[in-house]
């Protein structure tokens, strides 16, 4: 694969810098334009492949997630900007399953801060590396791993996803700007108000209600963070059995990155035909979701605790 | 003197020649504390020796320092210190009934400690350079690990090993593969002893239990042939060589798996996952006790009430009353006590102070 493949895949490499920089590529109308619409693609969770054949296409494709992140940091608003890393992430993740060439990985693993050294058909992955990388997910869960000296064997499968989230942890983390061109912050309000109020929302939950647990999930809805399956359902069962409507939850939802109107309605009403029981707090815990020491047995008996005397 | 003035400048003495050896000083926040563990903090020191004449001039009850790295580990409030990273730490203690209760089960800690820093060595592949043990000062034992690959990790990745070490969420059952054909009577693979981690841990300890205490698994074990055939069947991962079912021999083992997390880890106050945590510093006093944290070389020797008592040669002794029963006590292999309220008795300086500051004595004029 040639440099310039290689930084259309990977926009936030240095290949792809060093392309724009290489070509002495300026920013104008056009690429903030197609930046914008990156943006609204990554908001409406449609990340797709790359469709440029053109040199210039794909310099200015490449330009436009350089031109993206100014609009994000011009922005400043968490939302947008995690579920850009999401569906961006989540496009690197669809390149790195088709790489045939193990090197191109290797690059783009060292790029991420992700280090894996092959062994047989599995990975080995520094436990550190491992940890900051995984999903919070029971099967991602380090105690019931396959450890070696100081490495996690994963599968390739496996390895694909964690860099997924070292993508999405990297191009989450965007630059401060201080003096945005005047393109940039156009584009930006132009942007805002395209998006209706809806996209953006806001969550009001009343604090001392829920167990710290609780609470902390909320903490990660309110930021907008991708939350795992596990924790989503966690989080709705409890809220249920508190008296949360599904309406309610569902909007709840809406602040999450990755969020479907379609599947999440889907799942809450399938989860309140269930009826399922709340989790014990040893669940909980298994689950890495316990986050203090309440000795309550089950996050049900915290109701009341959080009311001051 | 009163009896205030008595302990300080017993704490002054020893801080006089007391040895620190604090790596990135520069980079670490300090606190110290007279009527709480931490009255106040964000103190920084440039180096040991200011750190130590401070120390003898302003002697603190405790004093801590910060796990963390920072910038400008003196700025307030914390976001302006620049945390750059910060040490692995464990606090390792235990709690029992009483005063004094603890103290007889310090050696289940200390083989704690043990265990922790075979974990830290042998699963996380930690060099034992990096991994440095002190006693806490009073019931425990805290572990330092400075390994550049964990400093920078943050506060959940940090849960995730205190997890791992005290086997939270051990799901020993996914160590089995079970046989596609006949899942419910075969095991296609199981853990073998010489395996890195749990799977390792869990198939040794097993063996084990096999060896030395086979009924509790099941009476079929009581005889030696067929203990002996699923334990050099184990040794090469399997596990069929039993008469039970898959599900019901898992369900023996399940006692046996969980012991293998560690149980005296401190998660209350959550030393390990807190990024700026302050902790007792090496070779400091401790003003519950009077006992040294002292740095340990040699662990499996270590006696804390031998050598972790401050040294004050020619500092003579003091008489004591005792304000209240205290329990007989075993420290360092010598029966001392018990005694009773209103008691008087003469102890070497650092022995009476640990009466003392444990609040059970008050020093005669």
């Amino acid at each position: 694969m040639d440099e310039l493949d290689f930084a259309v895949r990977y926009p936030f490499s240095p290949e792809a810098k060093a392309a724009l920089d290489s070509r002495a590529t300026q920013l104008n109308e056009s690429i903030v334009l197609m930046a914008s619409e990156r943006i609204k693609r990554a908001l409406k969770g449609e990340s797709g492949k790359s469709a440029a054949l053109h040199e210039s296409d794909k310099v200015n494709e490449i330009a436009s997630f350089a031109a993206a992140r100014m609009l994000l940091a011009f922005l400043n608003n968490r939302f947008i900007t995690n579920k850009f890393a999401v569906s961006e992430s989540k496009r690197v993740s669809a390149y790195l399953d088709s790489e045939r060439d193990e090197s191109v990985i290797t690059r783009v693993g060292h790029e991420l801060g992700f280090v894996a050294e092959k062994q047989g058909a599995s990975y080995l992955v520094p436990i550190p590396v491992y940890l900051m990388f995984c999903r919070r997910d029971p099967n991602y869960k380090l105690i019931n791993r396959e450890i070696r000296n100081g490495h996690v064997v994963v599968s390739p499968h496996e390895r694909v996803r964690l860099m997924e989230e070292a993508a999405r942890k990297r191009i989450e983390r965007v630059p401060l700007l201080k003096d945005p061109p005047k393109i940039v912050s156009d584009a930006g309000k132009r942007l805002i108000a395209e998006l209706p109020k809806s996209d953006l929302p806001q969550i009001q939950v009343k604090p001392g209600d829920y167990p710290p647990c609780i609470i902390k999930l909320l903490d990660s809805v309110k930021k907008h963070e991708n939350l795992n399956h596990q924790a989503r359902w966690f989080l709705c069962v409890y809220l249920m059995a508190a008296g949360m409507g599904d309406e309610e939850l569902v909007g709840l939802y809406s602040n999450l990155p990755d969020f479907s109107e379609r599947i999440t309605t889907y799942q809450v009403q399938h989860a309140r035909k269930k009826a399922y029981t709340v989790p014990a707090c040893a669940t909980v815990t298994t689950w890495g979701f316990c986050c203090a020491d309440c000795r309550i047995g089950s996050p049900l008996y915290w109701r009341g605790k959080g009311v001051p005397r | 003197m009163n009896a205030n003035e008595i302990v300080l400048s017993t704490f002054r003495k020893y801080y006089e020649d007391a040895e620190f050896d604090i790596p990135s000083i520069e980079q670490r926040e300090f606190g110290i504390g007279n009527r709480k563990k931490i009255d106040s903090r964000h103190l920084n020191f440039a180096t040991t020796a200011e750190f130590r004449s401070y120390l003898v001039s302003n002697t603190p009850l405790f004093v801590s320092f910060s796990t963390g790295y920072y910038r400008y580990p003196g700025a307030t409030p914390m976001q302006k210190k620049a945390w750059t990273g910060a040490d692995l730490v464990f606090d390792l203690d235990i709690h029992a009934e009483g005063k004094y209760g603890a103290y007889a089960l310090l050696d289940k800690v200390k083989a704690d400690a043990i265990r922790l820093m075979d974990m830290l060595k042998d699963d996380f592949g930690i060099s034992g350079k990096e991994i440095h043990v002190n006693f806490s000062g009073n019931r425990g034992y805290h572990v330092h690990v400075r390994d550049r690959s964990y400093l920078e990790i943050g506060s959940d990745e940090r849960k995730e090993i205190v997890d791992y070490i005290m086997g939270i969420g051990l799901d020993y059952r996914a160590f089995f593969e079970l046989d596609d054909k006949k899942p419910n009577d075969r095991i296609a693979r199981g853990p073998r002893p010489d395996e890195c981690g749990y799977r390792g841990r869990f198939s040794r300890a097993v063996m084990a239990e096999l060896a030395n205490d086979p009924k509790s698994i099941s009476r079929v074990f009581a005889k030696e042939e067929t203990r002996k055939r699923l334990i050099d069947g184990i040794k090469a991962g399997n596990w069929n060589s039993q008469p039970f079912k898959v599900s019901d021999f898992l369900g023996r083992l399940a006692p046996i798996a969980a012991k293998l997390g560690l149980s005296s880890v401190n998660t209350d106050a959550g030393v390990t996952q807190d990024l700026s945590k302050l902790i007792r510093v090496p070779e400091s006093v401790h003003g519950d006790t009077g006992l040294i944290a002292k740095k340990i070389s040699d662990i499996d020797k270590f006696e804390p009430f031998r050598d972790a008592m401050m040294k004050l040669p020619g500092s003579g002794s003091l008489r004591l009353r005792f304000i209240e029963d205290v329990p007989q006590l075993v420290l360092a292999g010598e029966i001392v006590g018990p005694f009773r309220k209103d008691e008087e008795k003469e102890f070497e300086k650092s022995a009476a102070l640990f009466y003392v500051l444990k609040g059970s004595a008050e020093i005669k004029e």
